[in-house]
């Protein structure tokens, strides 16, 4: 144990010492976050909400309930019924929507507590918007309750929840940044393992009576250690910078960052069962991550690939994961369920791991 | 054939074939506790594959290998915690620093030696916040013997451990590896550098095309083939070897290198019948010189080929 540790601590050494290294696996994905939540989370600026207002007692009170949201400053109305609305909120064109229910304003005429009440929808994964709804409402249930029931509890609010299909482009990308950094992680470690065959340190170390499995144990627990590091820099960057709200099964997450990262750093030490040369490691590791990033889906929803890359994507690990993060992390719509995501990953794993011992080279 | 009786190397009938190339070839020898053996060849000999094998990081095709009294393809784990490696040409992590190699290969031991002994060991105290990409040739070769002696280890091999190095360098790793011997360690080392073989080594093993041609201490080698001395001289046309053949004392005449050599039973009998010779021809020998045969014309006497690199 004390020898993995000390192994595993070299390789730290190594890593954060190699500047490109670095580079890569840490400082990249970083960037995509920041390049990324700038570009799409562009609406930083506009700060207003939209939300569907849906009357349905369509009398003078609820009227006048227009009117009172419609002042309220952050607020954007758009105008329709309970369907439309819902439909409009499920594809994200509003973040909320505003109920006025029949019989509202009778409600309020009796002046009986509760008798008026409003409702409205909130998603519960957004709660920045959320918690700008509510105030709104709370803010429009106080103003009524003062100046027509002259202070007691006439107006009443009812919460809903609705949870939208459409995550919002920053949410959908910083799980698919995540995946693809595990991907990068994973596979771009073929690249020191070939180094190290090729400069004999592997064959030096096969001399002393270190066991070889330590000596992969410790390549392994460093890539581990990284990806664990990646993920809370790249989830902490979207939550603090861009208003990412995890709101999934974080433990379920960690699960699939590990078993993401597991699978492919197995395909990274089965290409390094195969490459010979540095040289050869880098260009061909380039040649596998490039058509993953851009196929797996994860910088634009799946659906918009033309079908055949589609297909070529549906082929591609990277897709999994990022689909599995997305639904652990922001409740992003599945591409396939959750067991599928698992058991596909787990597959190369078990496969790639599987080639490698049976090819890796030691000198 | 062993001097002291107990042997910690015992090879016998080694092969090792790579498809048609038959690396080692039915090799076969002892090395005593205490010796400095070297095995010295052109490159391509076999001796780093017949180093390797002994090490445990390359199983033989046949043959019996014993090191340490243990067979090596039994029992690798306890030999290696008992043996120093230093391998041909390796580079070790670049990006950590001699303490850090030091200490990281240390913990791979049951037992070890302090890293801040070794450092001392191998003079490289002022280098020891040094990373290892920042070394000098010669240093790199000082930390690769001194993670060789980590463990305190009996028996030390070393691949050619000078080859590359200026001679300054080479110089002061022949003192420490001398120094090994002193400590009561064995060494065998490889080398392709006669000088080297002959100035440390006790025992050396000829070898070339995966065989060990001729086996012994370098002063027996050379006599056991060249009672006589050589005198040499620039070779010249006028004065050509066959001829030169049936000069006064002359056993056997050769051309190595651009130079004739004459190895001779009476050394003022030849250089006389040469010089009148050459008056006659009106030519003069440049260069000449007498000398002792070295392990340089035990080669070329064995192989037809000079050993260079
Ligand atoms: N791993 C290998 N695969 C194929 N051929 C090899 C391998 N290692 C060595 N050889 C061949 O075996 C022969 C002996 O090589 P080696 O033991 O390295 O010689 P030396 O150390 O004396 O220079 C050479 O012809 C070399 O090309
Ligand atoms: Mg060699």
């Amino acid at each position: 144990m004390k020898t993995l540790l000390g192994l595993t601590v070299a390789n730290i050494k190594s890593l954060t010492r190699d500047r490109a290294a670095l580079f890569w696996t840490i400082f990249f994905p970083i960037m995509f976050v920041f390049l990324f939540g700038w570009i799409f989370g562009g609406s930083g600026g506009d700060t207003r909400i939209s939300v569907g207002f849906v009357d349905q007692d369509a009398s003078g009170a609820s009227a006048g309930m227009r009117q009172a949201f419609s002042s309220v400053q952050i607020l954007t109305l758009q105008y329709g019924t309970l369907e439309q609305e819902q439909a409009a909120m499920q594809h994200g064109d509003v973040s909320a929507i505003i109920v006025i229910p029949k019989d509202f304003g009778a409600g309020l005429t009796s002046k009986q507590a509760h008798a008026a009440v409003i409702q409205y929808y909130i998603d519960p994964s957004k709660t920045q918007v959320d918690q700008i709804v509510v105030g709104a409402v709370t803010q429009v249930q106080n103003g009524a309750n003062l100046t027509i029931a002259g202070g007691s509890e006439v107006v009443s609010i009812s919460p809903q929840t609705l949870t939208s299909n459409n995550i919002g482009a920053v949410a959908y990308l910083v799980p698919s940044i995540l995946a693809m950094a595990l991907m990068q992680l994973g596979v771009f470690a073929a690249i020191p393992l070939v180094q190290q065959r090729e400069k004999g340190i592997l064959k030096r170390i096969g001399a002393t009576p270190l066991s070889r499995w330590k000596l992969v144990g410790s390549n392994v627990l460093l890539r581990l250690l990284v990806a664990i590091v990646d993920a809370v820099l790249i989830i902490g960057i979207g939550m603090v910078f861009f208003g990412v709200q995890v709101v999934g099964n974080v433990l379920a997450a960690g699960a699939f960052v590990l078993l993401g990262a597991g699978a492919f750093l197995a395909i990274g030490f089965m290409l390094a069962s195969f490459l010979k040369t540095e040289e050869q490691a880098t260009g061909v590791v380039q040649v596998v991550q490039m058509p993953m990033m851009f196929l797996s889906g994860i910088f634009f929803q799946f659906d918009f690939l033309p079908g055949f890359l589609q297909t070529v994507g549906r082929a591609m690990p990277l897709t999994y994961l990022a689909d599995a993060l997305r639904q652990t992390m922001v409740n992003g719509t599945q591409i396939v369920p959750l067991t599928t995501d698992f058991a596909i990953l787990a597959v190369w794993l078990v496969v790639c791991l599987g080639i490698s011992t049976r090819f890796f080279r030691w000198e | 054939m062993t001097q002291s009786g107990e042997a910690v190397i015992r090879v016998a009938d080694l092969k090792k074939y790579y498809g048609d190339v038959k690396a080692v070839d039915g090799v076969s020898f002892e090395v005593g506790r205490g010796e400095v053996f070297g095995m010295l060849g052109p490159n391509g000999a076999g001796k780093t594959t017949t180093i390797e094998v002994l090490e445990g990081l390359r199983p033989p095709d046949s043959g019996t290998v014993e090191v340490l009294g243990l067979d090596v393809c039994k029992h690798p784990q306890p030999i290696k915690e008992r043996i120093g490696v230093q391998l041909q040409s390796v580079s070790l992590y670049p990006r950590l620093t001699v303490t850090e190699l030091l200490d990281l290969f240390g913990s791979f031991f049951k037992h070890r030696v302090p890293t801040k002994q070794l450092i001392d060991a191998v003079d490289l105290g002022e280098r020891a916040k040094a990373r290892s990409m920042n070394l000098s040739g010669g240093q790199q070769q000082r930390l690769s013997i001194a993670l060789a002696l980590v463990n305190d280890p009996e028996l030390v091999f070393l691949d050619e451990p000078t080859t590359g190095l200026d001679p300054q360098a080479r110089r002061s790793l022949w003192d420490l590896i001398k120094g090994l011997q002193a400590k009561g360690k064995t060494v065998m080392l490889t080398t392709h550098y006669m000088e080297e073989a002959a100035e440390l080594c006790d025992r050396v093993a000829i070898m070339d095309h995966g065989h060990i041609l001729e086996m012994g201490a370098v002063p027996d080698l050379i006599g056991r083939r060249f009672k006589e001395r050589a005198v040499f001289f620039d070779s010249n046309p006028k004065l050509p070897a066959d001829g030169l053949a049936k000069l006064g004392g002359v056993t056997r005449a050769a051309v190595e290198d651009g130079q004739t050599v004459l190895y001779s039973k009476d050394i003022p009998d030849t250089i006389g019948a040469l010089l009148s010779m050459a008056d006659g021809l009106s030519v003069e020998p440049h260069n000449l010189g007498i000398r002792q045969a070295t392990l340089e014309d035990v080669f070329l006497d064995l192989t037809g080929r000079a050993l260079r690199d």
